[in-house]
């Protein structure tokens, strides 16, 4: 077959260009295993033997898999300590030899029948987390089908190393990564801030999530090129294309050295202008994650997660040691929490709250909020309990009017009240701040500065909602443009008013973590960015490269273009022009796909 | 969910999941290995279904998320210990939240 360079695109989930062989792991479980009746005692017991031996060698392979994960990663330990118990479980290991001798099955046969039943009987939970159990006992059964078949489950200690392609992996399998010749990873499925991702990134495994079909686009043996960086994959490719590859990996990964030794380091200009650098976050091992890549605290903690996870309402209790665990990690490093920012439709009775025609524009967030307020109440309680452990910081999303801001604060003062009668500590001067991501906010900043402790601005919803853009829409998404004339000037006004009122003024959403736009922020007056983790180290980088002076001038220069497209050119050419060998990693290769 | 009655019990006493997530693999996991160190027969009851205490996969399908009632019914010669030691196992919570 003749190279042909072929595209396919993805998520990049993990940083790092990759050049290998793909190992694909395709899912067997629809395949029926073939059935053959056994006739003689002696095939009944051949056919017991081979099952018997599926079954200790899997126990060999598990056990051994287990003794090679670093002490980090114990809680996978206990996922394969489960499994180990699965092999000999009832259900699976006496059914299959009873089937054997009993209904004269093949080995295969009889494990596949076995495994059927156990399928029928999860099929009747209801609790979606222990229904979701299932996974454990399919590796199980895959392996021990793998087994019988002689073929070699997971042969991670290949000779040569690989680039595995996966319909999704479970964090388990994720993790086996680490022991093992894996180059990098491509799934089907995930996201940028799923379980695996995130392992991923804490293992520094390049990773991309998000590949359509790539199980089926791509086969075993197949060459790729694997770049984590702008979730590009290339299948075949060509001794020219693959050369280049290899020229950007090796300064990628120079780069990458020299990034990570300053990434403990202040973010600070070379003028000594202070900033901040924070990690957002979701999951609780993200923290880690923020922690490693040098992050100065969090700018946003999302409390959606357990709201969503479980069949019930949270407790307070489940709530405080959710937070208490991120602060005390992060301490003294502050750590902003976000209320919660869903609407009721996503996690109470359809009955109450059926899914809105719009939900953008819907009963959301601090809207929600202020209306279901025993639920907000008790948030707000494990919110200050947490506060003891550490620096804390309260913030409410999708504020419109100061009356809302009016409102959150007085339930907070409420709340504190109560904890004061409970005699349960809190830190009583905990700040409170407000979001800017409506526009009705960025024109009433003035007013709300005098009733906020700091501002945040969520540029997601912002842009969303100043230039009337759903990214989701293919038709119109690439107008969603975060230097837009009116969302800089947004930006500036929101930064002036938070001067006025002497309150710090952060940023989080997507465009905080752009190398991109940096430094045209840090010229506004944004001094707090926060971002994915895995973003802090570049962003540092930047900062400490460049003058606060420099900053405001490639701020004022682009206030004054009235296109985007003008002020698109003026920062990439600002950009490139001042910091090469970074940008070159984003868009030198771009030229080479090109049809 | 065995196939067996079970015996007429010698040892009956109610049982409470109280971990955030539920009787899901890792409790499981940890009743099963209980129940098997005991020279007993367990069973465990709710709502009219019924799951063998030694059977991994049967304890996970009988569905128990954080607070579901189960009653334990013990028999056989070690039935108070083994009651016992998984009572102080539902109560420790699994080690877990």
């Amino acid at each position: 077959m003749t190279p042909n360079n072929r595209p396919l695109q993805g998520i990049p989930a993990s940083p790092g260009i990759v050049l290998g062989r793909a190992k694909v792991l395709s899912e067997h479980v629809e395949t029926q295993p073939c059935n053959c009746l056994l006739y003689s005692p002696e095939e009944i017991e051949e056919q017991l033997g081979r099952f018997l031996k599926a079954v200790e060698q899997a126990e060999t392979d598990l056990i051994a898999l287990k003794d090679s994960l670093s002490p980090e990663y114990q809680e996978h330990g206990h996922l394969l300590d489960v499994q180990i118990l699965m092999l000999k479980e009832r259900m699976i290991f006496q059914e299959t030899q009873r089937l054997i001798r009993e209904k004269r099955y093949n080995a295969e046969w009889a494990l596949f029948q076995a495994w059927q039943k156990v399928r029928e009987l999860f099929q009747g939970i209801g609790d979606p987390y222990i229904k979701g159990r299932i996974q454990d006992a399919e590796e199980v059964y895959r392996r021990l089908q793998s087994n019988l078949a002689g073929k070699e489950v997971w042969n991670l200690s290949a000779d040569e190393p690989v680039i595995i392609v996966a319909r999704d992996l479970s964090p388990a399998e994720a993790t086996q990564m680490t022991s093992s010749q894996v180059l990098g990873f491509i799934t089907e499925r995930g996201g940028r801030t799923s379980h695996t991702a995130i392992i991923a990134q804490s293992l520094e495994i390049p990773a991309v999530v998000g590949v359509d079909f790539a199980t089926r686009e791509i086969a075993t043996g197949d060459p790729l090129i694997m770049d984590g960086l702008t979730g590009q994959i290339i299948l075949d490719p060509d001794e020219a294309l693959s050369r280049s590859y290899q020229a950007r990996k090796k300064d990628f990964e120079a780069f990458k050295g020299e990034v990570a030794q300053a990434s403990n380091l202040p973010a600070i200009t070379t003028d000594e202008y202070p900033t901040q650098i924070l990690a957002n976050i979701e999951l609780p091992e993200e923290v880690d994650l923020g922690l490693k890549y040098g992050a100065d605290g969090v700018g946003l903690l999302r409390t959606e997660f357990i709201y969503l996870r479980q069949r019930h309402l949270p407790t307070e209790e489940e709530l405080f040691l959710d937070y208490r665990r991120v602060v005390e990690a992060m301490a003294p490093r502050m750590v902003t929490i976000r209320t919660l920012d869903i609407g009721g439709d996503k996690f109470l009775s359809h009955l109450e709250y059926a899914p809105e025609m719009n939900p953008a524009l819907g009963l959301r967030a601090i809207r929600f909020c202020l209306k279901e307020q025993k639920i907000f109440r008790t948030q707000l309680k494990a919110i200050l309990r947490s506060s003891v452990y550490g620096r804390v910081r309260v913030m409410f999303p999708l504020i419109s009017s100061v009356r809302e801001l009016q409102e959150a604060r007085r339930l907070l003062e409420e709340v504190k009240q109560e904890l004061q009668r409970e005699g349960t500590p809190f830190d009583a001067r905990m700040p409170a701040g407000a979001m800017i991501e409506v526009p009705a906010a960025v024109t009433l900043a003035h007013l709300l500065s005098r009733q906020a402790d700091f501002f945040s601005i969520g540029t997601n919803d912002l842009i969303q909602y100043a230039l009337a853009i759903d990214r989701g829409n293919k038709q119109v998404a690439d107008m969603y443009q975060p230097l837009h004339p009116a969302v800089m000037r947004m930006i500036r006004e929101v930064v002036n008013a938070a001067r006025v009122a002497r309150i710090p003024v952060a940023m989080c959403g997507e465009m905080a973590g752009d190398p991109l736009y940096i430094p045209v922020l840090l010229g506004l007056g944004v001094a707090e960015l926060s971002m994915n983790a895995m973003a802090i180290p570049m962003a540092k980088h930047i900062i400490r490269l460049i003058t606060i002076e420099e900053a405001r001038k490639i701020a004022r220069n682009a206030l004054r273009l009235v296109t985007v497209e003008e002020v698109n050119d003026y920062v990439a050419q600002e950009m490139n022009r001042r910091f090469p060998e970074i940008f070159r990693f984003v868009h030198a290769l771009a030229a080479n796909l090109e049809p | 969910m065995s196939q067996r009655k079970p015996k007429t019990p010698v040892v009956e006493k109610e049982l409470w999941v109280e971990n955030r997530f539920g009787l899901h693999a890792r409790p499981a996991a940890q009743v099963a290995q209980m129940a098997q160190k005991f020279d007993v027969e367990i069973i465990l009851e709710k709502d009219g279904s019924w799951a063998n205490a030694r059977d991994l996969l049967s304890l996970l399908a009988l569905d128990c998320p954080q607070g579901t009632r189960l009653v334990l019914r013990a028999t056989g010669p070690q039935a108070h210990e083994a009651a016992a030691a998984l009572f102080s196992l539902f109560a420790s919570k699994f080690g877990e939240k």
